[in-house]
């Protein structure tokens, strides 16, 4: 097991320093805005914007030799030797402090909304699945297939819609600009969250129940299961115990995914809510061309991938016992 | 029955007396407790903590390099320049604030001698008083590589020996600290009047050089995250100095409390509020609606949008504010190449644009009158250039549009329809890709479809619009419709000098989009900018403004208004120089 994290994490760095370079050549070689003359301002002098662009490294060239003198050399130099994302175009704000400070408002919302859509797939998959072909099976199926096919921004939007407690139909929760920070105000930071989450679970739970349920029918013709059954237990015992228990080990590999893709940042729904976590801050940074702040976001969502990648695959060995690295 | 008497008496007296103390207290609905401040600022209730909604963060932290609204609005409260801006002041000479009075002009125009106040001191943890040296070395700052100043060249640069490039720190001979109060700063040219004008700017607050140069000798400065104050407001900080991540968290919040070394005596700025918070990453609509139903706060750099400013001015007509921003938006001509190197065709093109639509294409009359020429209403030069009225000249005369007009100088340049039908139909335009510039643009394009040419539109970001195409004459396109221009201080060379000035085509970050080259102009220019008394230049710039009409360059079409919302329970002052809200004279009520 220990020689298998290893490898893992070597071959995390691989991952990383791969990202990093596509990260580098898609937003520094395309064709883009020039940086310098947004910094320097609109009444800078030639020299200044020369100076500017000097100070930003862009007089260098992209990728050139003597490897030493090219812009890509300073970038690994910084990022590797340094742990240094640079600094924000648009501000000069450190790009780690931009990012360190908004992860906690992006893990609120993304492991809130895991506790949503779990809380909300695993009785609707599992009740599907014993009630199969039922008129409730089939409705309920139904709805997690709109919810899968609804964009969630739209759903954001129409949530909104009806829900915001200034603006919508039925006021009932606060929506955009409503965030505060949990040590600000509790409750208000609880209420501020409550349709982003729901808004954000919705597609999520309604692929896990349409996960749970499929995964479930397979174990229940198990012979296992049968062989439960013809020992005596209750039936109680048998479904949570024994099919539930064989039913999530896929869900759980997906739920590492899930969570790492939504720790990078939820850019969709938290553009809608104007939440102020990495999503936003990563939407912000392409709206404005911020290529220090994109670059910095990507590499963050990277790493939460391939970390929580890790810890599902050591987590299944657990769940598993068949599993062994 | 005497005494009866003698209580109806009282009694009467007491009722009278009840009735006149109930008029005079009035019927206070307002919700707030004391009586509101004055639009200058005057009466406000001390206290309280005031909100400020912001979409964005600074652009520069540092006040050495600030140049954008929003930075101003917050280094304004911070930082103490030698000069500064009254709320409802719109003239020079401005006021003194780091300075005991006017600058004194000597030497031909090459000597400027200023004298500082006693008593104004450095916040936690510098603490000490305010020195020349201080000014010398905040201006010294401005000029290097790691301080990204935009403006000290343009304003500063004939301070003998500023450097003309941006590099490593060094004393600049022409700027002395005689004495601890006393700076004197000697000149190439006889430009002090203009010099002396950008003292308002931020770059002229002080900067104390034990502490700073430390954070200055990084690259970038790191002095933007360690800053200290001089106002009455400062950065929260540490008590090593540190703001960032306490006093400012980029792009979340700025904290501001009150200076402990800040003595209101010495300055002129009431500071009501006990501490201002500054919430970014708000959202326009919702944001400026949460101002308007909300409690204590404020727009920052949040752009009102147009159906909230029409909301506003029907249902919360005193939360509203339009303050004229001191500046004007053109569709701009390049003069370099045809047709529009013709003047008669850019007379004609002028004449046949409808500047309402145009206007309306911004967001209607609220957003300020259609322009007549170039400085603006309540801007030193405007009645001196002819007004409201205009200077005279005829394809500027209606704001419809005047056909008749336009078929004549299309005429002039030979084509006899009344319309373009020259060889050179096909015209390039690039555009802004966000409302409400492109609505600007597109309504611009079928004007210009309608007078006969055949326009080719590109749709790009505002940044590049400006950075890769209208502001590289080598890229240009025949029309920039969606360029703008801004005052810097009441100076009218701030207006005119970077725009129509023939000597201030650069090769990259142009603003002379039109690019006339007038030898005429261009003699007006250096003339007016050697001028030292301020009615003097006013006039001076104002006859430019007139020749540049005459030129054709562009087509103004507005003098822009910028709208501010407000709380009900705030008593908001807006500062006229800014344009914005000035924190240093709100209160809450």
């Amino acid at each position: 097991m220990l020689a298998y994290i290893v490898r893992r994490l070597l071959w995390m760095v691989v991952l990383l320093l791969a990202i990093s370079t596509i990260t580098f050549v898609i937003f520094f070689v395309l064709p883009s805005d020039d940086p310098a003359l947004r910094r320097a301002g609109s009444r800078a002098s030639p020299e200044r914007v020369e100076a500017v662009r000097r100070q930003l490294g862009l007089d260098k060239p992209v990728i050139a030799l003597p490897w030493k003198d090219s812009q890509m050399r300073r970038y690994y130099d910084d990022l590797f030797l340094h742990g240094d994302l640079g600094r924000s175009y648009t501000n000069n704000a450190e790009v780690k402090d931009l990012i360190t400070t908004r992860l906690p408002t992006t893990i609120q919302l993304a492991v809130g909304a895991m506790v949503v859509w779990l809380l909300i797939a695993f009785p609707v998959g599992i009740l599907s699945a014993l009630k199969r072909r039922s008129l409730a099976d089939r409705a309920v199926m139904g709805v997690t297939l709109i919810a899968i096919s609804a964009p969630v921004f739209w759903l954001g939007l129409v949530a909104l819609y009806l829900f915001d407690e200034t603006l919508g139909r039925f006021p009932l929760l606060p929506g955009v600009d409503s965030y505060v920070p949990f040590k600000d105000d509790p409750a208000q930071w609880f209420q501020s969250l409550l349709l982003p989450w729901f808004v954000l679970a919705a597609s999520f739970a309604a692929i896990y129940a349409r996960l749970l349920r499929s995964n479930l029918l397979e174990v229940m013709n198990e012979d296992y299961i049968r062989t439960a059954r013809a020992k005596g237990l209750r039936e109680r015992q048998v479904v949570m115990k024994h099919e539930v228990r064989s039913a999530v080990t896929p869900v759980v590999t997906i739920l590492g995914i899930d969570l790492g893709v939504l720790l990078g940042g939820a850019i969709l729904t938290e553009s809608v809510f104007n939440i102020p976590g990495i999503g936003r801050l990563a939407y912000n940074a392409i709206s404005r061309g911020d290529l220090p702040t994109i670059q910095g976001t990507v590499l963050f969502a990277a790493f939460f991938i391939i970390v929580l990648n890790l810890l599902v695959d050591i987590a299944y060995s657990f769940l598993d016992p068949r599993v062994r690295y | 029955m005497r005494s009866k008497k003698w209580f109806a008496l009282v009694a009467t007296a007491l009722l009278a007396l009840t009735v006149v103390l109930a008029a005079c207290g009035g019927g206070d609905d307002d919700g707030g407790g004391g009586g509101g401040a004055s639009s200058t600022g005057e009466g406000g209730k001390k206290g309280g903590k005031l909100t400020v909604l912001n979409v964005g963060d600074f652009e520069y932290a540092d006040p050495g390099a600030a140049y954008y609204q929003f930075d101003y609005m917050v280094h304004y409260a911070t930082q103490r320049p030698l000069y500064y801006y009254r709320p409802d002041q719109t003239t020079q000479p401005p006021t003194p604030d780091l300075a005991k009075g006017p600058w004194k002009i000597s030497n031909g125009g090459k000597r400027i001698t200023i004298e500082l106040k006693r008593g104004v001191k450095f916040s936690p943890p510098v603490n000490r008083e305010v020195k020349a040296a201080d000014v010398k070395y905040a201006l010294e700052r401005a000029f290097t590589e790691n301080v990204p100043n935009g403006y000290v060249s343009t304003y500063m640069g004939d301070i003998t020996g500023a450097p003309e490039e941006p590099g490593k720190y060094q004393e600049i001979d022409g700027i002395k600290a005689v004495d601890d109060y006393t700076l004197q700063l000697d000149l190439d040219e006889p430009t002090a009047a203009v010099t002396a004008a950008a003292f308002v700017l931020p770059a002229s607050a002080a900067v104390p050089k034990e502490y700073a140069e430390k954070f200055d000798k990084k690259s970038p400065s790191e002095y933007a995250e360690n800053q200290i104050a001089t106002g009455p407001y400062m950065l929260k900080n540490n008590s090593s100095g540190k703001v960032s991540g306490i006093g400012w968290i980029p792009e979340r919040s700025i904290t501001l409390v009150r200076n402990p070394n800040w003595d209101g005596k010495t300055d002129f700025r009431p500071a009501y509020a006990d501490s201002i918070e500054i919430r970014e990453g708000a959202e326009a609509v919702s944001g400026a609606r949460k101002i308007l139903r909300g409690k204590g706060m404020i727009t920052g750099d949040l752009t009102v949008p147009g159906e909230v400013v029409k909301e506003a001015s029907q249902r919360f007509k005193d939360q509203l504010e339009l303050p004229p921003s001191g500046g004007f938006r053109y569709v701009s001509l390049n003069a370099t190449k045809p047709p529009f190197d013709d003047i008669n065709v850019r007379k004609a093109t002028i004449a046949g644009l409808d500047r309402t639509a145009l206007r309306q294409a911004r967001g209607g009359p609220a957003i300020g009158d259609v322009a007549t020429h170039f400085i603006p209403p309540e801007f030193p030069g405007f009645q001196e250039a002819g007004g409201k009225a205009g200077t005279g000249v005829d394809f500027l005369a209606k704001e419809t549009g005047d056909p008749a007009v336009s078929a004549k100088y299309f005429k002039a340049a030979g084509m006899a329809g009344g319309k373009y039908e020259g060889p050179n139909k096909k015209i390039t335009l690039v555009c802004d890709d966000e409302d409400p510039g492109k609505k600007v643009c597109l309504v611009a394009q079928e004007q210009l479809s309608k007078l006969g040419f055949e326009p080719d539109t590109r749709f790009v970001p505002h940044d590049q619009m400006l950075g890769k195409y209208c502001g590289v004459p080598k890229n240009e396109p025949n029309v920039c419709p969606n360029t703008g221009w801004f005052k810097d201080f009441y100076d009218p060379q701030t207006l005119l000098d970077a725009t129509f000035n023939p000597a201030q085509v650069l090769p990259e970050n142009n603003s002379n989009y039109s690019q006339i080259k007038d030898p005429k102009l261009e003699e007006a220019f250096t003339k007016a900018e050697q001028l030292t008394e301020v009615n003097a230049r006013n006039r001076a710039f104002a006859d430019i403004d007139k020749m540049v009409t005459a030129l054709a360059p562009a087509a103004p079409y507005v003098w822009d208004n910028q709208a501010n919302v407000r709380s009900k329970d705030v008593n908001g002052v807006i500062n006229q120089f800014n344009s914005v809200w000035d924190l240093t004279f709100t209160s809450l009520k």
